[in-house]
């Protein structure tokens, strides 16, 4: 009964055993954390086996069959996949402070020194009106191997774009007249439901049934993004996967800086 | 309903009341400590999924990342503490209030975060769990139950204090009379 009374200063003594836990326990978990971040620079982890130019797999001569929106190599310890919005102002902002980063060069770019896999999913949320087809006009950059010029061209002008719908001036621009030519090209069918209504998103169908709705051949993808999507489950955007040495690890949503992301996968990287 | 009566259901619910919190906060200090997919327990996992935790701080855009880090380190090993020092019943109306305290500030910031249109991880219970309505309404109600133990406790504690009193005082009042 008296453990469990209010008692006062005659049990100071008993404090100890839960206060003594709390500082060994920050003692062995909190110090080396701390060294860890201050050797963060000088520490690097398992050198890449090869290192690759942080863009999106070569292009082909031809259209792939499959739109490419991955960035670097696919055999890095670390695959992160990253559901996005392009109307989405967090997706802006996590695609500027910290992807960028992550795809710009070594020591940070950890696409560049092979150590991480980036992967691009489409998620476009049915609040954004534009989003959906900005999606398009990515995966048929994609599908030229122009994934990386677009896909920084839409988060670059999203506030211009995502205004008055027309995404296709900042596609232009971002593309040389040939490509872009292509780029037009496979977006044949796909002009529809643009600007100002927005696209219906064929996300919430199923992938064949949404292509078959809106006759544009790229909707397939799309919905293919979304589903796998579904399946995390996604419910905000931006959201990312990590994956490491086969291991999935849980979903997380929001904008994280770069630094602390980098911190996440040195600790993975030091495992 | 005799004064005793209410005071062993007070204390009755204190003890409850108390005992739920303690096990709450040990489990949000084990769901932010254990290893995340199927690694075992080690150092290395341990610093993993403070990692992890790290982004879910970060993602509320409240601190300086060079804070985050820290923050996410110090938090788990805090609760991990509250949570002994709950079930201990030691001091407990000091630890009630320090559980009160750090309920409201999460909560403060829970609101400021929905507020804001932010959609992330809660963070509240590890990895995975989005921030919602429902997340706020279940840390609402863990606030309310602390600040509940706390004012109970700090009232208790008031009248064993009168109570020993009054004994001290009826006790020196009687003494001379004894003597004489």
């Amino acid at each position: 009964m008296n453990s469990l009374t209010l008692s006062g200063s005659r049990c100071v003594g008993r404090l100890s055993m839960p206060l003594l836990a709390f500082i060994l326990g920050a003692a062995v978990l909190f110090v080396p954390a701390v060294r860890a971040q201050g050797t963060e620079a000088a520490a690097p982890t398992a050198k890449p086996k090869t290192a690759t130019k942080p863009r999106a797999a070569a292009p082909d001569a031809a259209a792939s069959a499959t739109p490419v929106k991955t960035f670097g190599n696919k055999n890095a310890p670390i695959t992160m996949e990253v559901f996005s919005d392009y109307q989405c102002p967090s997706c802006r902002t996590f695609f500027e402070q910290t992807l960028r980063p992550l795809l710009g060069p070594s020591p940070d770019g950890y696409v560049a020194d092979g150590k991480v896999y980036l992967v691009h999913r489409d998620f476009p949320l049915p609040m954004h009106p534009y989003s959906f087809q900005a999606a398009r006009w990515a995966n048929a950059a994609a599908k030229i191997g122009r994934f990386q010029d677009v896909d920084a061209a839409l988060f670059d002008n999203q506030g211009s774009w995502g205004a008055d719908g027309n995404i296709e001036k900042f596609v232009a621009a971002a593309l040389s007249p040939a490509d872009f030519k292509r780029v037009q090209k496979l977006m044949t069918g796909c002009e529809g439901a643009t600007s100002t209504a927005g696209v219906k998103p064929a996300s919430l169908n199923s992938g064949s049934g949404a292509q078959a709705a809106s006759g544009c051949a790229l909707d397939a993808y799309i919905s293919s993004d979304q589903e796998l999507g579904k399946s995390v489950p996604v419910q905000a955007t931006p959201t990312f996967v990590i994956f490491y040495k086969g291991q999935k690890y849980p979903a997380s949503s929001g904008f994280v800086t770069y630094p602390i992301l980098k911190q996440f996968f040195d600790s993975l990287l030091s495992q | 309903m005799t004064t005793n009566t209410r005071g062993s259901i007070g204390w009755a619910l204190l003890l409850v009341g108390r005992l739920a919190l303690a096990g709450i906060f040990l489990f949000a200090a084990y769901a932010k400590l254990k290893p995340q997919a199927s690694m075992g327990w080690s150092m290395a996992s341990a610093k993993t999924s403070l990692s992890m935790f790290a982004m879910q701080v970060d993602s509320y855009q409240l601190l300086p990342p060079q804070l985050v880090s820290p923050m996410a380190h110090f938090l788990p090993l805090f609760e991990l503490f509250l949570g002994l020092w709950l079930l201990s019943g030691i001091l407990f109306r000091y630890s009630a209030l320090m559980t009160t305290l750090l309920l409201g500030a999460f909560f403060a910031m829970m609101v400021r975060t929905y507020r804001m249109g932010l959609e992330i991880n809660c963070g509240c219970f590890g990895p995975g769990e989005r921030l919602g309505v429902g997340t706020l309404l279940r840390d609402g109600s863990l606030l309310a139950l602390a600040i509940a133990i706390t004012v109970g406790a700090f009232a208790i504690s008031r009248r064993k204090r009168a109570q020993v009193d009054a004994q001290v005082s009826s006790s020196t009042v009687s003494a001379p009379q004894h003597a004489e």
